[in-house]
C-alpha cells in the first residue's frame, strides 16, 4: 500500500534530537524548542556534535539505557555516559508519516525505524535513504547527519 | 524511611478499635444512575463549556438538578486546543453548579474513565454520596496538523517528539509489528473500519454516520503507512456526562442503577521502544484482570464490551488483550462478525472512536454511556441494539498505552 512512488522516500532532512540542540529561546507552545538542557544532556549532546553517541550506565547495578537517562529506572541510582559504539541493527518496527505533526509537515513523508542492537538496546530514528517499503528484521546502519557544524543528530540507514 | 506513626504505640492502641472497624468496611457498593451525551462532530457551533451544557442537560431533564449533586469530576485531556485552562471551574459554573467542589482529572484518552475511577473512589469511600462526571472536548478549533502536533507532545518531548511521531505513528508502529509477527493483511484492519463505520452511521451522536466498503477503507489514503485515512479514529468535539451515586442513594433515583462492579487500571513504558512486545499493550492486560478479578468475572461473561479504537490495530489488539481471543487470533473475531450486535462478542456497536468520534476527554465516559443505554434497550435502532446485556465492559487506552483503564459494568434490575 505504497500509494506513492518509491523514490519519495529519499528526502532527507534535518530531524531528530539535534532539533533540542538548537541553542535558542523559541517558545512553542510554552515549550522551548531546547528543551531545558541538564548538563547531563549537554555532555551527551556535544557527544553527538562530535559525532559519538553515548549510552548511559548505572554507577550502581551497571544497567544500561539508550537513549541515555540520568538517573537508573530500577535504583534511582546516578548513570553515567559512556560511548556506545554498536552500529548494526535490525529494524524491530517503522511507520512510513505522510500526514505529519505541524511541525514537520514540510518532512513529510518521512520514515521512523525502531531499531535493536545486538546487545538488545534499541533506538528510535529516522530511516533516511530508502527506497522501498521497509521490512521488519532488515538490516540498518547507525549513521550521523551533520546538519552545521554545533549540529549533529543520528539516523539509520539501509 | 521510618514512618512517624511507628513511634506512636500508645496513640496506635487507643485507636485500634476504629481502624479495625475501618478496614472491615467494605467499600459502597456505586452504580450509574443517569448519562447525557452531547452530538459528537466537528462543533463549530460550540465550545468546551455549550458542549458540556448539551451533556448534562438529559440528566437534569431526567430529574436530578445540580442541588442534588455533591460533587463533580469535570475533565478534558488538552487544554492546548481551548487554551483554557483549570476548565473545572468554567464548566462547573457554566452548568449551574454552585459551590459544590470540582476537580479535573487528566490522563490523555483515558480522561474519561480516570474521572470515573476518581470519582467511584471518593463516592465509594463514602465522602460524597453523589457525583457527576463529565468528559469533555474541543478540537476542531485548529488544523488537523496542529491537533496531531498537540497529542505528539504526549510522547517523550526529548526522545519521541523531535522524531515527529504523531498519534498515529505510533499506532502505526504496533501494526508494522503485528503484521509482521502474525502475517496480517491490511485488509482484515479495512474490516474493523467497516463495522465502525455501519454502527456509526446508526447512531445519532456519531461524528461522521456513513458506510464505507473494505475496498474503500484499504484503499484511503496513507496516514502514517501501514494506516490509512479509515485505519484512524476522528479529530471531534463533544461531551458526555454520567451521575453516580452509591448504592442507598441509587435507589433513590432510578430502580435501574447500573452497577460498577470491576475497575482495572494498568500502564505501559513511556517510550514504545522500551516495550518488549508491540502486539499488546502490557497495561491493558493487567487493566483487564484486575477488572476481571475484582468483578469476578471472566471475558466468558461479556455481553458487550466498548474498546478503545483509536485505530483499527487497537481494536485488534484489545480483543486479544481483553482475552476475547488468543494473541494473534483476534482477526477470526472480526472476520465471523463475533464483533457485531448479534455475535458472541459484540464490540462498538455505537461506531467506536473510528465513527462516532473521539474527542479525547469525553471518550471514556461515552463508553459508559454506550453500555448504560444498550443495558436499557435504549440503543434507538433495533439494528445496533444487543440483546440481554447483563454485563458490559469498557476498555479506554490512553497514548499508545501508558494509561488503560477498564470498566465491568453490571445491570442493577
Amino acid at each position: 500500500m505504497l500509494g506513492r512512488a518509491d523514490n519519495s522516500l529519499t528526502s532527507s532532512f534535518l530531524s531528530g534530537v539535534g532539533k533540542t540542540m538548537a541553542a535558542t529561546d523559541e517558545v512553542y507552545l510554552g515549550y522551548t524548542t531546547d528543551e531545558a538542557t541538564t548538563p547531563f544532556l549537554r555532555d551527551f549532546l556535544d557527544a553527538l556534535a562530535e559525532g559519538t553517541l553515548m549510552k548511559s550506565v548505572c554507577t550502581e547495578c551497571g544497567r544500561e539505557y539508550l537513549p541515555p537517562r540520568e538517573h537508573c529506572q530500577d535504583d534511582l541510582s546516578k548513570c553515567e555516559l559512556e560511548e556506545f559504539e554498536e552500529r548494526e541493527a535490525k529494524l524491530y518496527s517503522y511507520t512510513i508519516v505522510d500526514f505529519a505533526p505541524e511541525t514537520l509537515s514540510s518532512k513529510a513523508p518521512y520514515v521512523v525505524g525502531i531499531g535493536e542492537f545486538p546487545s538488545g538496546l534499541r533506538l528510535t530514528a529516522h530511516i533516511t535513504n530508502l527506497m522501498s517499503v521497509p521490512e521488519i528484521g532488515m538490516d540498518m546502519k547507525l549513521a550521523f547527519d551533520e546538519v552545521d557544524e554545533r549540529l549533529v543528530t543520528y539516523k539509520w540507514l539501509v | 524511611m521510618q514512618s512517624s506513626s511507628l513511634r506512636l504505640p500508645s496513640l496506635m492502641c487507643r485507636n485500634l478499635d476504629i481502624r479495625k472497624m475501618r478496614f472491615s468496611m467494605m467499600a459502597r457498593k456505586v452504580g450509574v444512575v443517569a448519562a447525557g451525551h452531547a452530538k459528537f462532530g466537528k462543533r463549530l457551533d460550540a465550545t468546551m463549556r455549550e458542549l458540556s451544557a448539551e451533556a448534562y442537560k438529559p440528566i437534569y431533564d431526567a430529574g436530578i438538578t445540580q442541588d442534588m449533586i455533591d460533587a463533580t469530576v469535570l475533565s478534558y485531556a488538552a487544554s492546548q486546543f481551548s487554551g483554557q485552562g483549570a476548565g473545572s471551574a468554567l464548566i462547573a459554573d457554566y452548568l449551574g453548579l454552585h459551590e459544590k467542589p470540582h476537580l479535573r482529572v487528566e490522563s490523555a484518552c483515558t480522561t474519561g474513565t480516570a474521572s470515573l475511577r476518581a470519582a467511584w473512589g471518593m463516592v465509594s469511600a463514602g465522602l460524597y454520596d453523589t457525583m457527576l462526571v463529565l468528559g469533555v472536548e474541543q478540537m476542531n478549533r485548529v488544523s488537523s496538523a496542529k491537533a496531531t502536533e498537540y497529542m505528539s507532545q504526549a510522547g517523550d518531548m526529548r526522545w519521541e517528539y523531535p522524531y515527529g511521531i504523531s498519534f498515529p505513528a505510533f499506532y502505526a508502529l504496533m501494526a508494522s509489528r503485528y503484521m509482521a509477527e502474525y502475517d496480517l493483511p491490511h485488509e482484515v484492519l479495512s474490516k474493523i473500519s467497516v463495522k465502525s463505520h455501519h454502527y456509526g452511521a446508526q447512531n445519532p451522536y456519531a461524528h461522521l454516520p456513513r458506510t464505507v466498503t473494505v475496498e474503500e477503507a484499504h484503499n484511503s489514503v496513507p496516514i502514517t503507512r501501514p494506516l490509512n485515512l479509515y485505519d484512524c479514529s476522528l479529530i471531534s468535539d463533544g461531551a458526555a456526562a454520567i451521575v453516580i451515586a452509591a448504592e442507598e442513594k441509587a435507589k433513590e433515583f432510578t430502580d435501574e442503577p447500573m452497577w460498577i462492579k470491576g475497575i482495572g487500571a494498568g500502564a505501559s513504558s513511556m517510550m514504545i521502544q522500551d516495550r518488549e512486545s508491540l502486539t499488546s499493550i502490557p497495561g491493558a492486560k493487567s487493566a483487564a484482570k484486575a477488572a476481571y478479578d475484582m468483578a469476578g468475572v471472566g471475558p466468558e461473561d461479556i455481553d458487550m464490551a466498548q474498546v478503545h479504537d483509536c485505530f483499527t490495530i487497537a481494536e485488534l489488539i484489545a480483543y486479544e488483550d481483553l482475552g476475547f481471543a488468543e494473541p494473534g487470533k483476534g482477526r477470526e473475531l472480526i472476520e465471523n462478525k463475533e464483533v457485531y450486535h448479534d455475535g458472541s462478542i459484540p464490540v462498538n456497536c455505537d461506531g467506536g472512536l473510528k465513527s462516532k468520534g473521539h474527542p479525547l476527554g469525553a471518550t471514556g465516559v461515552s463508553m459508559v454511556y454506550e453500555i448504560y443505554s444498550q443495558m436499557r434497550g435504549e440503543a434507538r435502532e433495533p439494528s445496533r441494539q444487543i440483546d440481554d446485556v447483563q454485563i458490559g465492559l469498557a476498555h479506554n487506552v490512553g497514548q499508545s498505552g501508558q494509561f488503560v483503564n477498564v470498566f465491568i459494568l453490571e445491570r442493577g434490575w
